[in-house]
Order: structure tokens, then C-alpha cells, then sequence
């Protein structure tokens, strides 16, 4: 049992799920589901496809050169099995995915690190220019602030009586 | 010393096993039968290995090697590898090739020093081959067949190819290899040589339906009467004599 990765998105293909498609040339495609394979037979290119790895390892979305990518390669001479190496191997890989995901989360706060200044401004920006969209031009006029100030209504008894009649 | 077998009541051995000097390696079937004959010839020389490649038992034809190494061909599955890698000695190399031409027993022939392949073999492939197995690569065909690995078998003293090999072929394939060649057959008239039998310097197993000439044939091309010169009487008349009715 070998866990592939699907040929247009590159996720995980399980035991059990998935189509494989091998052409005439003998090159196989992997499939993780029927909207990957379905893209295929559209012929879309997958690095032109949003949702893809392979579009957002292209558009500097994802981490792309890692060493932590270079322990995850296929290898076709193999070592003989060792006990020692076996149980090293294992807790390596534990440290390594941890490792990657740490960068990852790194490169993602890299990348949106101007994001909460820039939001801010923009913010200001359309509450000065934009604001008449929200208020009435006549509040202005009769207070400078932006907010609504609490105004003491006096309420007179009769007012109060005639709205219940209007309430009924 | 040739022996007549049959895997599962077919002859074509070659398909089921794959026999060099280092090692051996046999299919996993459903009686133990094929695989003891095997360990009563060899076991105490080299280790016989029973594999299976891709879930596959057409080891033979989906396996080359000689005993410098094995190549694999791309479906062999990682349990497979290791199990193989585990299993032959150190000094065999086990490989497992990318290549479009995944039956690597018809398309490559080879012994200790020299191999033949099929025509339309990749460059890396070839280059692997010459890596690990360590061997003199020819691209050529047999009695016009691309399938060297099936019409050939081929030892360090010896070999057997396609009978309907022309006698210029046969020179030109036998000064390449540097070994001694006879155009024939086995198993009663199949041309298929290496589906149908398997060799290494000392000894060869072929399907029970060789005749009686077909293995003294055999026997001399590939000199394993030499093998054993106080057996010789007995064998010859092994190989001559069919039955006694």
C-alpha cells in the first residue's frame, strides 16, 4: 500500500479512493476524486487552477524550496531493514512534519504581514471620503462628530398618552 | 545439470523463476513443490527467495539480473523492494527502474558481462542497467524479435536463442557476447527459450515438456555436463532415456 498524491491537486490519494488513468505512453495520472478527474478530462491545467497546490506552490502562496520537502522523495534502492534506523526514521518524520508546518505558518504570516496596517488605512480612507453613504447630510450640519449623541427627550404626559392610543 | 519441472502444471518456467549465480528468486505458489525443487539444487550455494512483483507471480519475465544486481520494474510495490532487499545478499544491488517498458525479463538478457536489449529502451534506463548490474549494454534484436529478454537466454559459458536465428546473426550475437551460441528450442518446439527455461553456470531448470535432445542440447551449450564428470553417466542417461515404456 503506497499513499500517492493526486495528480491535480496533489492531496493525499487513501486506500480506496480515487481513479488512476494510464495513458497510451504508460504514464500513469492519480486522481483523489471525481473533481480532480473531471478537471483532467477538461484538459485544465492544474497551475492554472485557484485551488490547486500546484498554482499556489507557482504563485508564491505556499512554500515551495524547503529541505523539509527533501526528505519526502521516492526512493528506488533500498537499504536493508534495520530495527535502530526503522525507529529513528519514525520519530524523524514526527519532527519534520512539525518542522514544516511551523515554516509554513512563518511563510504565511510573512506574506500577510502588511495586512492589518494596510486594512486600517483603507478603513479611515473610506470613512472620510465615503461616509455620505451612510448618514443623512443634515447630521452634519447639527453635530461635527460622526456619532449619533444621546439627546434627553423630554417626554411630556400627553405625548406619552396619545402614543399608547396610537400603539392600539 | 539440466531438471525437468513445471510450475502449477505449466512449463514455462522461465516465467515463474529467475536464476543467476548470486541468488535465485521463485514465485509464490499455491503448492511448495516448485520451490523445493529449487532448494534441492541450490540451497546450500545461494539463497532461493520467493517474491512476488506487483502482486505478481511473472517474476522472470518482469525481472532482470545477473549477480551483480537485480533491476525492478516500477510497480513493484515498496513492501516488495524491502522484502527482496532483505532477502539477497550484500553485494546485489536492487534497483527498481522507471521505465515505459515495465517487463524487464523480455526486454533485457544479460549474464556476468554482457547484456542485450530491446531497441527501444530508454538512455537512463540503459545507463542504470550498465550501473547496477555492471555489464556491456547491446541494443539489438534476435532472429528480428525486440524481445531479447524472451528469445535469448544467454549464461557465462553459453547460450541459447531463437531457432530461427540466420547463421550471420548468430555469429555477429556470438562474437558481442563472447560466448558460445546454438539456435534451438524447448519445451517440445517453443521458441519462447527464455519463458521456457532458466539457467545460470552450474545448473538450468526447463519445463517438463523439453525432449529428450532439446535438453542434451541444452546440457552441452551450456556446458553443465562438465559440472559434475562423475555424474555423467547417470545423467546422460537421464536426459537420453524419457521414460522406460
Amino acid at each position: 500500500m503506497r499513499l500517492e498524491k493526486c495528480w491535480f491537486c496533489s492531496s493525499t490519494i487513501y486506500p480506496g479512493h480515487g481513479i488512476q488513468f494510464v495513458r497510451n505512453d504508460a504514464k500513469i495520472f492519480r486522481f483523489c476524486r471525481s473533481k480532480c478527474h473531471k478537471n483532467f478530462k477538461m484538459k485544465r491545467n492544474p497551475r492554472k487552477v485557484k485551488w490547486t497546490k500546484a498554482y499556489r506552490r507557482l504563485h508564491g502562496k505556499d512554500m515551495t524550496q524547503d529541505l523539509t520537502f527533501e526528505f519526502e522523495r521516492k526512493r528506488n534502492r533500498p537499504e536493508r531493514y534495520d530495527r535502530n534506523l526503522a525507529e529513528t526514521t519514525l520519530k524523524a518524520i514526527k519532527k519534520i512534519t512539525k518542522v514544516r508546518v511551523e515554516r509554513e505558518a512563518k511563510h504565511h504570516a510573512l506574506r500577510m504581514k502588511g495586512k492589518k496596517a494596510k486594512d486600517h488605512k483603507e478603513a479611515v480612507k473610506e470613512l472620510e471620503q465615503s461616509i455620505h453613504l451612510v448618514k443623512a447630510p443634515a447630521v452634519f450640519q447639527q453635530d461635527p462628530t460622526l456619532t449619533l449623541p444621546k439627546m434627553q427627550v423630554k417626554v411630556s404626559q400627553k405625548q406619552s398618552e396619545e402614543n399608547n392610543a396610537m400603539e392600539e | 545439470m539440466a531438471t525437468r519441472l513445471q510450475f502449477e502444471n505449466s512449463c514455462e518456467v522461465g516465467v515463474f523463476s529467475k536464476l543467476t549465480n548470486a541468488y535465485c528468486l521463485v514465485a509464490i505458489g499455491g503448492s511448495e513443490n516448485f520451490y523445493s525443487i529449487f532448494e534441492d539444487e541450490l540451497a546450500g550455494a545461494i539463497p532461493v527467495v520467493k517474491t512476488s512483483i506487483g502482486g505478481t507471480r511473472i517474476i522472470g519475465r518482469l525481472c532482470a539480473g545477473n549477480k551483480n544486481g537485480l533491476l525492478l520494474p516500477h510497480t513493484t510495490t515498496d513492501q516488495e523492494l524491502q522484502h527482496l532487499r532483505n532477502s539477497l545478499p550484500d553485494q546485489v544491488v536492487v534497483q527498481r527502474i522507471d521505465e515505459r517498458l515495465s517487463a524487464l525479463g523480455n526486454c533485457i538478457s544479460c549474464n556476468d558481462h554482457v547484456a542485450l536489449t530491446h531497441p527501444d529502451l530508454d538512455k537512463e534506463t540503459e545507463e542504470m542497467i550498465a550501473d547496477v548490474l555492471g555489464v556491456e549494454v547491446f541494443r539489438q534484436t534476435v532472429a528480428g524479435n525486440i524481445l531479447v529478454g524472451s528469445y535469448c537466454a544467454f549464461s557465462n559459458r553459453g547460450g541459447l536463442v531463437h531457432p530461427h536465428t540466420s547463421i550471420e546473426d548468430l555469429d555477429e550475437l556470438s562474437t558481442l557476447l563472447q560466448v558460445p551460441l546454438v539456435a534451438g528450442t524447448v519445451n517440445r518446439g517453443s521458441e519462447v527459450i527464455s519463458a521456457g527455461m532458466t539457467v545460470n553456470d552450474w545448473t538450468a531448470f526447463c519445463g517438463s515438456d523439453t525432449t529428450a535432445t532439446e535438453l542434451s542440447v541444452i546440457e552441452s551449450v551450456f556446458k553443465l555436463r562438465e559440472a559434475q564428470p562423475t555424474d555423467i553417466v547417470q545423467d546422460m542417461r537421464k536426459s537420453l532415456i524419457d521414460s522406460y515404456l
